[in-house]
């Protein structure tokens, strides 16, 4: 046993070029059988990680990319679902439109509404039609629910209306079932209201209120808005009606004019 | 069994820079060519059978990633272990231009023995765009490594520089 190992010993150098002489010789004869299954155990051990490791983070970075064509493409989405939106409200809104005639002697000029001024509730509209356009002070603003305000000044591209839910705008108002009168106003506490209703009169909840046409300004028979509540207080010669408007004055878009047909 | 655990180290560098740093590094086409730096810089540092040794299992390793397994990719690296420490031998070792010339010889020659194997037509041309480039490329590289080994490129020195 010693004398192998002195041997070996001795001999150190040429044994290990006889190993690799061998290897070589025999990756050289096997080239077919022995080396594709070196080749995998190789690359199983050595380049498996690796190689999983590049392609996960090439995966990543695909993924990456992805998701922010993904984020982008939807941003683009969101903005055409917005845009649809708006624009099938819109269209209901002018369909609803198409089908609204005024009232008669009366033509509609249509105009949109650009800003609404008014601290708590909307006071005054701005709309985009004006004295070029043949707007004149005190011509009655209406939508297609019922009566808006009247036009309370004008410039030559623009003017403002004042709207019914200004304290200081009044509407001479007839109910429509018992045809009794009042007058509407609008008061920041307590909202749209009748006033001047004898205890005397026919007025119940759900009444239609309507412009009586008394006072020159508005025509009569637009719709003002509805009764909610008829309070009568003791010893008050006048109820307490409540109203509530058929505008929405809050989503004011489409506003007509009324422009009286002078019949010479 | 602990003193062979470098060497496997060495054996997986080899491979992750095969798999992930060999293109994300190339210039131009110019690889760096680190299994051969590798066994350059064994057959400089270790002993003759060591160097041998580990350019067999460079050659047996180092390039199945990319290609099968060659025996004349085996013989080759362990021939250049081998030839390597002999020329180191009659060299003074001392002399960073005589260590630079060992690597840019030593990378050339594998470079075109690669380019021998694998390349059949305009073999000139790409022993020109290729083997060369990439034999200055990795002397680059082997000379960085070497001025820090020698201490002339610090980390301190460098911060001065800025």
């Amino acid at each position: 046993m010693n004398k192998i190992s002195n041997l070996f010993t001795r001999h150190f150098r040429n044994f290990h070029f006889i190993f690799i002489i061998l290897t070589i010789v025999v990756l050289f004869a096997g080239e077919k059988m022995i080396n594709p299954f070196l080749n995998q155990a190789v690359a199983t051990v050595f380049y498996s990680p690796f190689s999983k490791m590049k392609n996960s983070f090439l995966e990543l970075k695909s993924v990456s990319e992805d998701n922010a064509l993904l984020s982008q493409a939807l941003i683009d989405v969101s903005m055409k679902i917005s845009f649809y939106e708006e624009a099938s409200l819109e269209n209901e809104r002018l369909r609803t439109i198409l089908g609204f005639h005024p009232p008669q002697n009366y033509t509609l000029e249509p105009a949109k509404v650009i800003s609404i001024s008014g601290e708590y509730t909307p006071i005054t509209a701005t709309i985009n039609k004006g004295s070029n356009d043949s707007i004149w002070i005190d011509q009655p603003v209406i939508n297609q629910q019922g009566l808006v305000g009247r036009v309370s000044s004008v410039s030559p591209d623009f003017s403002v209306v004042q709207l019914l839910t200004d304290p200081s705008n009044r509407v001479a108002a007839r109910v429509v079932a018992s045809r009794e009168m009042g007058i509407v106003k609008y008061n920041t506490n307590s909202g749209m209201y009748l006033d001047n209703f004898p205890i005397q009169g026919d007025i119940a909840v759900n009444d239609k209120i309507i412009s009586s046409g008394l006072g020159g300004v508005y025509p009569a028979g637009l719709t003002v808005g509805t009764v909610t509540e008829v309070i009568k207080e003791e010893l008050e010669p006048f109820y307490k009606v409540k109203i509530l408007p058929a505008s929405n004055f809050y989503s004011l878009e489409e506003i007509f004019i009324l422009r009286e047909i002078i019949i010479e | 069994m602990t003193k062979y655990i470098p060497y496997l180290l060495y054996l997986w560098l080899i491979a992750m820079h095969q798999v992930f740093l060999a293109d994300v590094t190339s210039i131009f086409g110019a690889k760096i060519n680190l299994a051969v730096l590798i066994v350059l810089l064994i057959a400089m540092y270790k002993k003759e059978v060591t160097a041998t040794w580990f350019g067999l299992l460079v050659g047996l390793i180092g390039f199945a990633g990319i290609t099968e397994i060659s025996a004349w990719q085996t013989l080759a690296m362990a021939l250049i272990g081998l030839i390597a420490f002999h020329l180191k031998e009659k060299m003074n070792l001392d002399s960073l231009f005589a260590r630079v010339s060992l690597i840019f010889g030593g990378v050339l020659v594998h470079n075109i023995i690669l380019l021998l194997l694998e390349v059949n037509d305009n073999l000139f041309g790409s022993i020109i765009q290729y083997a060369i480039t990439g034999a200055v490329y990795t002397t680059i590289i082997g000379t960085i490594f070497f001025l820090i080994k020698d201490g002339i490129f610090t980390f301190e020195k460098t911060k001065t520089i800025f």
